[in-house]
C-alpha cells in the first residue's frame, strides 16, 4: 500500500514541485493551501506524513503540528518555514516534529527525511 | 526674595499691624476705665460740695450754727475720701487739677473756720465764704464736664484709628496677595503654556531668567524635564527605527525566501521529472521560474521606491480632483465588489501642493483595502474637510468592513504587515506613509471590530507651504 502524505503551504507552487517530486517517488500526495482545510480532510483520512509550512493566515504550522500530534499521534510532522526563528524551532520540536527544514528546501534531503520517519514508524 | 519668606513676611506684619491695634485698644479702654472711675468718684465729690453750699445757704438764711459743723463735717469727709482717692483722681485728671481742688477746698474749710471764730457778721467774709464755695463747686463741675468730654474724645479717636488700621490691614493683605497672585499666577500661567506645548510634542523652554524664588525652582525643573523629554524622544525615535529596520529586514527574508524557494524547488523537480515531462510541461516549469522572478522584481522595486524616494515633482493642485481622480481609477473595483460610494466633498477648499501620482498612489491603495476590508453591498465614504485652524486639507476614506483588530492597529504603517488572505506585499501603507511624510502631511487611522475603518490623510494647504500661485 502506498503511503500518503500530505503537504501544507499558502505557496501553490511549494505544493504543486513536491508533489511531483514525492509522486515519483511511489507516495500517494494531496496539497493544501491553508491549515483549515488540511485538518477537515484529515478527519475524512489519515495520512502517514503531514509537511506543513510555518507561517500561514488562520491556523499556522505550530498549531496544525499541535492538532496532529493530538489527533493522530502516529502521524510525522515535518515542518518548512521562509524566515527560520530558533524559538519557533524550539518550540516545534518540543511537540515532537520529525524534521524542521528552513527554505530554500532541497528536496533530496525532504525525501530522506520521510523515509526514515517512514521506516521508524514501521520499526 | 522667596514665596515662602514673602509669606512669613507678611504674616508677621499682620501680626505687628494686630499687636499693635491691640495695645492701642488696649490702652484706650485702661484710660476710659480711669476716666469713668474718675466721673464716678467726682459725681460723689459735686454731690459732696452741693450739700455744703446747701449747708452753706442754711446757714446765711436761718443762722443755723449746726449747718456750719454740717459742712465742716462734709469738708473732713470730702478731704478724707479726695486723700483716699487721690492716685485715681491724679491719674484722672492730672496733679494739677487735684492740687486745684484741694486748694479750693482748704480755702473754704479757712472761710468756714473763720466764720465759725466770730468774723460771721463781716460781710465781707460772707461773700468770701459764698465766693469761695462757688469756686469749689465750680471748678469741681468743670473737672467733670471736662472729663467727659475727654471720655468722648477717647472713644471718637480709638473709633478713628481703628477704623484706619482695619483698612490699613486690608488694604495690606490686598496689596501683598495681588503681589503674590501675580508673581504666582504669572509663573503658573508659563508652565502650563509650556507643559501644553510639551504634550503637543513641542520640547521648547522658557527662556527668561527664572525668578530666585520656587516658581522659579519649578520652572528651571521643567526645563530640565523638556530637554531630557526631547532627548528621549529622540532616542525612541532612534530605537524605533532601529526596530523598523529589524522588522524590515525581517520581512524582507520571509518575502525574498518565498519565490526563492519556490524557484529552487521548480529547478529540483524540474532536474527529478525531466524524463517525464512533455514539450509544454517544461515551458510551463519555465514560465513559472519567470512568474517568480518578476515577483521578486517587484518586491525590490517597491523596496527601492521606499528606500530612496524619487524626489516628487510638486505641483499646485485641487484636491477635490485628486479625489475625483482615485474615484476613476478604483471605479472598476468598486462595481466588481458593488460597493456603493458616497462623496462628500467640501465646496470651498484650498489648493495644495503635491505630488499628483504620489498622493494618487496613496489614496489608490488606501481605497483599495476599503473595498478588500468590505463583503459586497459594502458603503465606502470618501470626504474631503478644509481643517482651518491648522490650515490643512483632510481627506477621509471611511469603510464599514470588518474593521482592524487593535492588536494589528499599531502595525499596519510596518513594512510587510498585512491581514490579507493572499497576495498582499504590506507595503502599500508603509510606502503611503512614506509618501505623507513627505509631503508634511499626517495620515492616522480609526477603526474598530466589525464597525469599519477610517483612514484620516491631512496635508498643509498650498498657502501653509507658501507655493500658492495666484496668477489665475
Amino acid at each position: 500500500m502506498k503511503n500518503n502524505i500530505m503537504i501544507i503551504d499558502d505557496e501553490k507552487i511549494v505544493g504543486d514541485m513536491a508533489k511531483l517530486s514525492l509522486e515519483q517517488e511511489g507516495y500517494e500526495v494531496e496539497t493544501f493551501l491553508d491549515g483549515e482545510s488540511a485538518l477537515n480532510r484529515m478527519e475524512k483520512k489519515s495520512f502517514d506524513v503531514v509537511i506543513t509550512d510555518l507561517k500561514m493566515k488562520g491556523i499556522d504550522g505550530l498549531e496544525v503540528l499541535r492538532n496532529v500530534k493530538h489527533l493522530y499521534p502516529d502521524t510525522v510532522v515535518i515542518m518548512i518555514t521562509a524566515f527560520a526563528n530558533l524559538d519557533v524551532a524550539i518550540e516545534a520540536m518540543r511537540d515532537d516534529v520529525q524534521d524542521f527544514f528552513p527554505k530554500p528546501v532541497k528536496i533530496k534531503e525532504l525525501k530522506a527525511s520521510i523515509k526514515k520517519a517512514l521506516e521508524k514508524k514501521a520499526g | 526674595m522667596k514665596i515662602e519668606h514673602k509669606i512669613y513676611l507678611s504674616n508677621a506684619v499682620h501680626i505687628v499691624l494686630l499687636l499693635l491695634i491691640g495695645i492701642f485698644a488696649l490702652h484706650n479702654l485702661n484710660q476710659l476705665y480711669t476716666k469713668f472711675r474718675f466721673t464716678a468718684i467726682a459725681d460723689g465729690l459735686n454731690t459732696g460740695f452741693l450739700e455744703m453750699r446747701l449747708a452753706e445757704k442754711n446757714y446765711f438764711l436761718y443762722r443755723d450754727q449746726t449747718a456750719l459743723e454740717a459742712i465742716t463735717t462734709r469738708i473732713n469727709k470730702t478731704t478724707t475720701t479726695m486723700q483716699k482717692l487721690k492716685s485715681d483722681i491724679i491719674r484722672a485728671v492730672g496733679p494739677a487739677s487735684y492740687a486745684g481742688l484741694e486748694q479750693r477746698l482748704k480755702n473754704y474749710r479757712r472761710m468756714v473756720a473763720a466764720i465759725h471764730q466770730g468774723e460771721r457778721n463781716s460781710p465781707g467774709i460772707r461773700k468770701q465764704l459764698r465766693k469761695a464755695g462757688q469756686d469749689l463747686k465750680i471748678f469741681s463741675e468743670n473737672i467733670t464736664v471736662l472729663e467727659r468730654k475727654n471720655v468722648a474724645k477717647i472713644i471718637n479717636h480709638s473709633k478713628t484709628i481703628l477704623l484706619y488700621s482695619f483698612w490699613a490691614v486690608v488694604l495690606f493683605a490686598l496689596f501683598f496677595s495681588q503681589h503674590t497672585v501675580r508673581s504666582i499666577g504669572g509663573a503658573l500661567r508659563q508652565i502650563v503654556a509650556l507643559t501644553r506645548a510639551i504634550s503637543r510634542g513641542n520640547y521648547k523652554s522658557i527662556d527668561q531668567k527664572p525668578s530666585a524664588d520656587e516658581m522659579g525652582a519649578v520652572i528651571t525643573a521643567i526645563n530640565t524635564m523638556a530637554n531630557e523629554l526631547k532627548q528621549r524622544e529622540q532616542e525612541i525615535i532612534q530605537s524605533k527605527r532601529l526596530a523598523s529596520i529589524g522588522v524590515l529586514v525581517a520581512g524582507v527574508a520571509h518575502e525574498l525566501n518565498n519565490p526563492l524557494n519556490n524557484i529552487s524547488m521548480i529547478a529540483q523537480t524540474y532536474e527529478d521529472v525531466y524524463d517525464r515531462l512533455g514539450r509544454e510541461e517544461r515551458i510551463s516549469f519555465m514560465n513559472q521560474i519567470e512568474e517568480e522572478t518578476e515577483r521578486l522584481r517587484l518586491i525590490i522595486k517597491n523596496l527601492l521606491d521606499f528606500s530612496r524616494p524619487k524626489e516628487p515633482r510638486l505641483a499646485q493642485s485641487e484636491p477635490n480632483h485628486v479625489i475625483h481622480k482615485t474615484l476613476d481609477l478604483v471605479c472598476n473595483m468598486l462595481e466588481v465588489s458593488n460597493i456603493r460610494t458616497k462623496l462628500d466633498l467640501a465646496d470651498v477648499l484650498p489648493d495644495f501642493y503635491i505630488d499628483e501620482h504620489q498622493i494618487l498612489q496613496v489614496l489608490v491603495n488606501i481605497t483599495t483595502n476599503a473595498i478588500q476590508a468590505m463583503s459586497s453591498g459594502g458603503e465606502l465614504t470618501i470626504r474631503s474637510r478644509y481643517l482651518e485652524k491648522q490650515d490643512e486639507v483632510e481627506f477621509e476614506i471611511r469603510d464599514n468592513g470588518n474593521g482592524i483588530p487593535p492588536e494589528f492597529l499599531e502595525h499596519i504603517f510596518d513594512p510587510f504587515f498585512t491581514t490579507k488572505e493572499e497576495g498582499g506585499t504590506g507595503l502599500g501603507l508603509w510606502i503611503s506613509y512614506g509618501i505623507v511624510k513627505q509631503h508634511f502631511g499626517n495620515i492616522h487611522v480609526e477603526s474598530s471590530v466589525d464597525g469599519g475603518t477610517a483612514f484620516f490623510i491631512t496635508f498643509p494647504s498650498c498657502n501653509k507651504v507658501k507655493r500658492c500661485n495666484n496668477e489665475e
